[in-house]
């Protein structure tokens, strides 16, 4: 048992609030990541997790145990840091051993543990090394190492691959989704890459300036998302948005060329609602009219245009293969009726 | 080809005249007179004499060395100065000890050898029966100093480092007292040992109304034999503490937040965070701060000359105070250089310690 439970949390800074109650069960062994856009407070609850950060109000339980005015060392979590925050002054193996010494566990059981984590991260050949001496992945894997020594309960991860080159981003990601497997534990994870956040997840939690927008399982959110914000904020790249009327049953969208029917019970006629649409979902139909092609990007595999239409509202659509269109052809595109997604122009939420 | 050969030239002209204020400035008032002054060791050489007559000098070699440093039958015994010589061995044998079993970097295993041996060695010297040294004064000048600099140098780093980690909050309270303590480092020497030779009052001063509030009696300070070096190294202390202090709270600006964050996960907080995390980060700043002060303490001489003029019965007598009196006083400027050399030789020693240490990476 050592899921995390948040009961209303907030966090203030004198007057300024950047964390507004917010309620989250994570269970056991279950990974847990934290997506939004910077400043939406996801590193600075993790923090309020790990005890970096204090909790001005409501209450956070680890394992069943509240924690909520605990000092960092008696919570039974680990973090993993985006800088690594690696001892400079220490060999990797004794930055590894540093929490057990401090705690005073026996010689015999940290040796123990820190071949069992040099075994997990294939870091055998660094013991002695300092960590200057390491390469950016190596010490994101020994601060890794680090946590894995301690045998926490709750795993903190805060943008650990951030600093990272592409390549070794994708590396060290299968790395951590197999650690999980491996060791089972319960871990958080905060990023704001929706792909770290889409391949890793068990459940993704959507934050947007202090506040849970949704919480789900990764295709959940993709499928089903519950407002506008959390629809553009997973996939990529994000779902186009155009303004429309509803009009006899349907809704007029000028971008798309004229009435749609999207398959939801629409609000009363003439209410203005926004209409979403994937790019992912749409095809180029090339004998239209109603856009203009502005850009064209080829990556081999898939391509996007850039279409305008000519009220100005921009959509892009993703296509297999290549786009035959050429810059400033006037096109149209096809799509089904259920992949449109209707949200309230006020509200911004779903309407279903 | 004509054109590039004319800006080459002209750029090494360009050097020569950038350069030439400072080579001229640098010659005229370090070089040429480190060898006058060198020059002038060498020769009989007296301030006066030579003031009426430029001619009035007599070459005699090496004999001003002697007659300060050395004595009619100087012996040499293992034990004649047991305690020095004793640490001397001790420290010998530990940086063999722990340089076998790889406690101790080769760089500092030599430099403590060194050390010890010259601990060994130079006490060992002592006038034989029927002898003397031919300057009673000059030892135990260079004994004082070597205390001086022993107590101050301690004193100055570990309540600057303190300090500095007790200040390192970026709070306007924090910048305030920081500036405080900044403050005395731009006070003149006079001004400083006005304000200590007040507080060391046994009549008015600070200390004697506090010691006499807890119904203790005034201690004399600065003439009492045992307390006058004491006085002069706490008023050091408070002088010289701004310089160090901003040094160490470069070198604690230096390391990062996330490090003393992993650590508290750690479990290692407050004082073992201090112990674990900072001192060891801080190493090269501590070496930097120490060699510094070592260099700078050696020349003290307001202080001395100010508040305790030499006394109590030359137990604050120091040598560049004893040089100033030997050459100014004594119009003996050929003894007074050559004492001087002797003062630069372990200066620069210990600047090339912190070149050697400066360069030294990791």
């Amino acid at each position: 048992m050592s899921g995390v439970r948040m009961e209303e949390v907030v966090k203030r800074y004198g007057d300024v609030q950047v964390i507004h109650g917010i309620d989250l069960e994570i269970a056991d062994g279950e990974f847990c990541v934290f997506v939004g856009p910077s400043g939406c407070g996801k590193s600075t609850l993790l923090r309020m997790v790990a005890g970096l950060e204090d909790t001005t109000e409501g209450a956070m339980h680890i394992g069943g145990r509240e924690v909520t005015r605990l000092d960092p060392a008696e919570r039974g979590v680990a973090m993993v840091f985006q800088t690594y925050a690696l001892y400079p002054h220490m060999t990797v193996r004794e930055n590894m051993t540093f929490g057990l010494r401090m705690n005073g566990h026996p010689k015999s059981e940290i040796a123990e543990k820190v071949a069992e984590a040099t075994r997990i991260l294939k870091l055998e050949d660094y013991l002695d090394r300092k960590p200057a001496a390491l390469s950016g992945g190596q010490r994101q894997r020994v601060s890794i190492g680090r946590a894995i020594v301690r045998g926490p309960e709750v795993f903190l991860f805060d943008e650990p691959l951030s600093n990272l080159d592409a390549e070794l981003r994708v590396e060290m990601r299968v790395e951590i989704a197999r650690l999980h497997k491996d060791i089972g534990a319960t871990m958080i994870y905060v990023t704001h890459d929706q792909v770290e956040a889409m391949t890793l997840a068990d459940k993704i939690v959507v934050l947007r300036a202090g506040r849970i927008e949704q919480v789900g399982a990764p295709l959940d959110l993709y499928r089903d998302p519950d407002n506008r914000f959390v629809a553009g904020f997973i996939g990529s790249p994000a779902m186009n948005f155009v303004t429309g009327v509803v009009q006899d049953g349907a809704v007029d969208v000028p971008a798309l060329g004229g009435t749609v029917s999207p398959q939801v019970e629409l609000p009363a006629e003439g209410t203005e609602v926004i209409i979403g649409l994937r790019p992912e979902h749409a095809k180029i139909d090339p004998n239209g009219t109603t856009l203009t092609v502005e850009i064209t990007e080829a990556l081999g595999g898939i391509s996007y245009a850039y279409l305008t239409s000519s009220a100005g509202e921009k959509l892009i659509i993703e296509e297999r293969g290549e786009i035959s269109s050429a810059l400033g052809d006037t096109v149209s595109r096809t799509f089904e009726p259920h992949h449109l997604y209707v949200f309230d122009k006020d509200s911004e939420t779903r309407i279903r | 080809m004509r054109d590039r050969s004319r800006s080459r030239m002209s750029q090494t002209q360009a050097a020569a005249i950038l350069l030439a204020p400072f080579l001229i400035t640098y010659t005229l008032f370090l070089i040429y007179p480190f060898f006058r002054g060198v020059w002038i060791s060498l020769h009989d050489w007296n301030l006066l004499a030579v003031a009426f007559n430029p001619d009035a000098t007599e070459f005699v070699g090496f004999r001003n060395y002697e007659r300060v440093m050395w004595g009619r039958n100087i012996e040499w015994g293992l034990f004649a100065a047991p305690f020095w010589q004793i640490t001397g061995l001790i420290g010998l044998a530990l940086s063999v000890i722990l340089r076998r079993v790889d406690r101790l970097s080769r760089f500092n295993a030599i430099a403590l050898g060194l050390a010890s041996l010259l601990l060994v060695f130079l006490p060992g010297f002592h006038p034989g029966e029927g002898g003397r040294w031919y300057d009673r004064r000059f030892w135990p000048t260079v004994g004082n100093t070597l205390v001086f600099v022993g107590l101050a140098v301690p004193g100055v780093t570990i309540s600057a480092l303190v300090l500095a980690a007790a200040m390192n909050r970026e709070t306007r309270a924090m910048g305030a007292l920081r500036t405080l303590f900044f403050l005395s480092q731009v006070l003149s020497v006079t001004v400083v040992t006005l304000i200590w030779q007040i507080m060391f009052s046994p009549r008015q001063g600070l200390i004697a109304n506090i010691t006499e509030t807890f119904g203790g009696t005034p201690i004399n300070w600065l003439t009492d034999q045992q307390f006058a070096m004491a006085a002069i190294v706490i008023a050091t202390i408070w002088w010289s503490l701004g310089i160090a202090m901003i040094l160490f709270l470069a070198g604690l600006q230096d390391i990062s937040q996330d490090i003393y964050e992993a650590a508290a996960l750690d479990n290692a907080r407050g004082v073992r965070a201090f112990w674990y995390v900072t001192l060891p980060n801080l190493k090269r700043t501590i070496t930097l701060v120490v060699i510094l002060q070592i260099i700078l303490h050696f020349q003290v001489f307001g202080q001395s000359h100010l508040m305790t003029q030499g006394g109590p019965n030359d137990t604050t007598q120091v040598l560049v105070r004893y040089i100033y009196q030997t050459g100014f006083r004594d119009s003996e400027l050929g003894r007074a250089s050559a004492m001087a050399v002797f003062l630069f030789v372990i200066m620069g020693t210990f600047s090339v310690i912190q070149f050697i240490v400066g360069r030294e990476k990791s």
